[in-house]
C-alpha cells in the first residue's frame, strides 16, 4: 500500500518518546502525523484536511486534550477524535464524552491492538459520516430541483394548455373565417412549445436516471442522423449550415447523451438567428484527436448578453424570449456532459454570435 | 356608456398577448392597448408616455425571462408618484403556486391577482372596478 493510500491519522502529545514510539510502530500501517504541542498540531491538520482521525493525550502543559478537542471542532468537524489518558482520570474521560467531541478513550500505557482497532474503527465511522454527508448534498440539490421543477411545470406547462383555452374561447365569437385559422396557428403553435417542453423533460430523466452505455462511436453517422433534422430548418429558414467530421481513431462514449448535446446546441444555433440579417449560418466541426472528440457549434447569431453567460447552463434559466424556450436545453447539455466527463465552454458577443465548444475524453 | 380606458399587456407569450388583445377590444372600454413581450420594454413606454387624464389599466404576467413580473411591479413602484398615478396594475399568471399568489398581496400597486387566460368574465370584473 503506498503511503497515500493510508488511512492519516495525527497523534499529538507533549512527550517526544511517546511520539517516536507511535510512529515507529504505526507508521506501516498509517500515514502518521505527529505534534508535541497542540499548534503545531493545528498547522499540520490545515495542511492536511484529509486526516481522519486524531489521538491526543489528555495531559499536556498547555491545554488537555479535551480542551483541545472542543477547540478544533468548529474548523475541524470532520476528523474523528480519540483521547489517551495516562491516569485513570474516570472525571476528564466522562467529560470528554459528556461534550460529544470524543470517539473512543485509550488507557496509557496503550496496547498496539487499542491503538490499532480504535484507529480503524474510527476511520470506518469517518468514511461513513462523509458518505452520508455526500449523500445529503445530493438529496438536498434533487430536492431542490424537485421544486424548481414543480414551480416550472406549472407555467410550462399549464402556460400553453390555458393559452390554447383562451383562444377556444375567444373563437367561440368570432364569425371570420380568416380570423379563426389564424387562430388556429397559434394553438398549433402552443402546442408544439408543450410538445417540445415534454421532449426536453424526456431528455432530461433520461439523463439522470439512465445508465450511460458505452459503445463505439461513428461520428459521420451520428452526426448525419442529427443534420438530417437541421438541413430542412436551414432550408426554411435561410442560414447556411455546414458541417465538417474527422474521425480517424475508435471513439468510445454514450449515443444517446451525444445526441442529446449535439441537438441542443444545433437547435440553439438555429433558434437565436438574428432576424433580417443577410448571410446568417450556423457551422458543425467535430474532430476526433488523441482520445477526445472537440464538437463546436458556431452561429452569429444574436450572441448572449455577457451578465447572462454565467446562468445560461442553470435550470430554467432564460437570457432572452426572442424565443420559445423552456430553459431545459442547456442544463440538460451539462448534465449530459457530467455523465461522459466532458467539458463545456461558451464565447459569444452580444449581437455578434456565439460559440460553443465540447470537449469529451473517449471513455 | 362606462369612460374609455388604457390599457397596457406584459406577457413573453405572444399568444396570450394577443388574446387579451381580443378580449379587451372587445370590450369596448379601450381607448388604447399596448402589449409588450418585454418587461423592460412596458416600462419605459410607462415611463416616457406624456400625461394624460384617462386611467391605464396594466396586465402583467409573473413569469418572464429578462424581468419577471415582480422585477417589473418592483421598478414601477420605483417611479416617481406624477408617473405612477392613474395606474392600476392586475397581475396574470397560470402559476397555481401559493407562494406566488401570497407575494402579489405584498405589492402595494398591485390591484388583484387573475388567473389566465384572461377572459370575458374576468374584465368583466376588472372593468366594473373602474366605471
Amino acid at each position: 500500500m503506498s503511503n497515500k493510500d493510508k488511512i492519516k491519522v495525527l497523534y499529538i502529545d507533549d512527550e517526544q518518546n511517546n511520539l517516536v514510539s507511535f510512529k515507529a510502530s504505526f507508521r506501516f500501517d498509517y500515514n502518521v502525523f505527529i505534534a508535541n504541542n497542540t499548534d503545531e498540531a493545528v498547522s499540520i491538520l490545515r495542511q492536511n484536511p484529509d486526516i481522519s482521525v486524531i489521538l491526543s493525550d489528555q495531559k499536556m502543559p498547555d491545554k488537555t486534550g479535551v480542551e483541545f478537542f472542543e477547540e478544533i471542532r468548529q474548523e475541524f468537524p470532520n476528523p474523528v477524535r480519540i483521547l489517551i489518558t495516562g491516569y485513570a482520570d474516570i472525571e476528564s474521560v466522562i467529560s470528554a464524552i459528556n461534550r460529544g467531541h470524543v470517539f473512543r478513550y485509550i488507557k496509557k500505557p496503550w496496547s498496539e491492538e487499542d491503538i490499532r482497532s480504535s484507529i480503524d474503527q474510527a476511520h470506518k465511522f469517518y468514511i461513513t459520516t462523509a458518505l452520508l454527508a455526500i449523500k445529503n448534498d445530493e438529496l438536498q440539490k434533487a430536492y431542490n430541483e424537485l421544486d424548481k421543477f414543480a414551480y416550472s411545470a406549472t407555467h410550462d406547462m399549464r402556460g400553453p394548455i390555458l393559452s390554447v383555452l383562451g383562444i377556444i374561447d375567444l373563437s367561440k365569437n368570432t364569425e371570420d373565417v380568416g380570423e379563426i385559422k389564424s387562430m388556429l396557428d397559434m394553438m398549433e403553435n402552443a402546442m408544439m412549445k408543450l410538445d417540445n417542453y415534454i421532449q426536453n423533460l424526456h431528455d432530461y430523466y433520461s439523463i439522470r436516471r439512465g445508465e450511460v452505455e458505452i459503445e463505439d462511436i461513428h461520428f459521420p453517422d451520428l452526426a448525419k442522423e442529427v443534420c438530417d433534422i437541421y438541413e430542412v430548418t436551414s432550408k426554411m429558414n435561410n442560414v447556411r449550415f455546414t458541417n465538417t467530421v474527422t474521425q480517424t481513431e475508435s471513439f468510445r462514449s454514450d449515443d444517446v447523451s451525444l445526441k442529446i448535446i449535439l441537438n441542443n446546441l444545433l437547435s440553439n444555433a438555429f433558434k437565436y438567428q438574428q432576424k433580417g440579417q443577410d448571410d446568417r449560418f450556423v457551422e458543425l466541426t467535430i474532430e476526433v484527436l488523441k482520445g477526445a472528440a472537440v464538437i463546436t457549434v458556431k452561429d452569429n447569431g444574436i450572441g448572449i448578453p455577457e451578465n447572462s453567460i454565467n446562468q445560461i447552463f442553470n435550470m430554467f434559466y432564460r437570457a432572452t424570449n426572442e424565443e420559445v424556450g423552456s430553459g431545459f436545453g442547456l442544463y440538460n447539455v451539462k448534465d449530459a456532459l457530467g455523465k461522459l466527463g466532458g467539458k463545456i465552454e461558451v464565447a459569444s458577443k452580444h449581437g455578434e454570435g456565439t460559440t460553443f465548444t465540447v470537449t469529451i475524453p473517449s471513455k | 356608456m362606462s369612460a374609455l380606458l388604457n390599457f397596457i399587456v406584459v406577457d413573453d407569450s405572444k399568444l396570450d398577448c394577443f388574446i387579451a388583445e381580443k378580449i379587451i377590444k372587445n370590450t369596448g372600454r379601450s381607448e388604447s392597448v399596448n402589449t409588450f413581450q418585454q418587461a423592460t420594454d412596458a416600462l419605459v413606454y410607462i415611463r416616457t408616455l406624456p400625461p394624460t387624464t384617462i386611467p391605464t389599466i396594466v396586465f402583467v404576467d409573473i413569469q418572464m425571462p429578462v424581468m419577471n413580473g415582480f422585477e417589473f411591479v418592483e421598478a414601477f413602484e420605483a417611479l416617481p408618484e406624477n408617473i405612477r398615478q392613474g395606474y392600476s396594475i392586475y397581475m396574470l399568471s397560470s402559476s397555481i403556486n401559493e407562494n406566488d399568489i401570497a407575494k402579489v398581496k405584498g405589492y402595494q400597486s398591485v390591484r388583484q391577482f387573475l388567473n389566465k387566460p384572461l377572459t370575458n368574465n374576468a374584465i368583466t370584473v376588472v372593468l366594473n372596478q373602474h366605471s
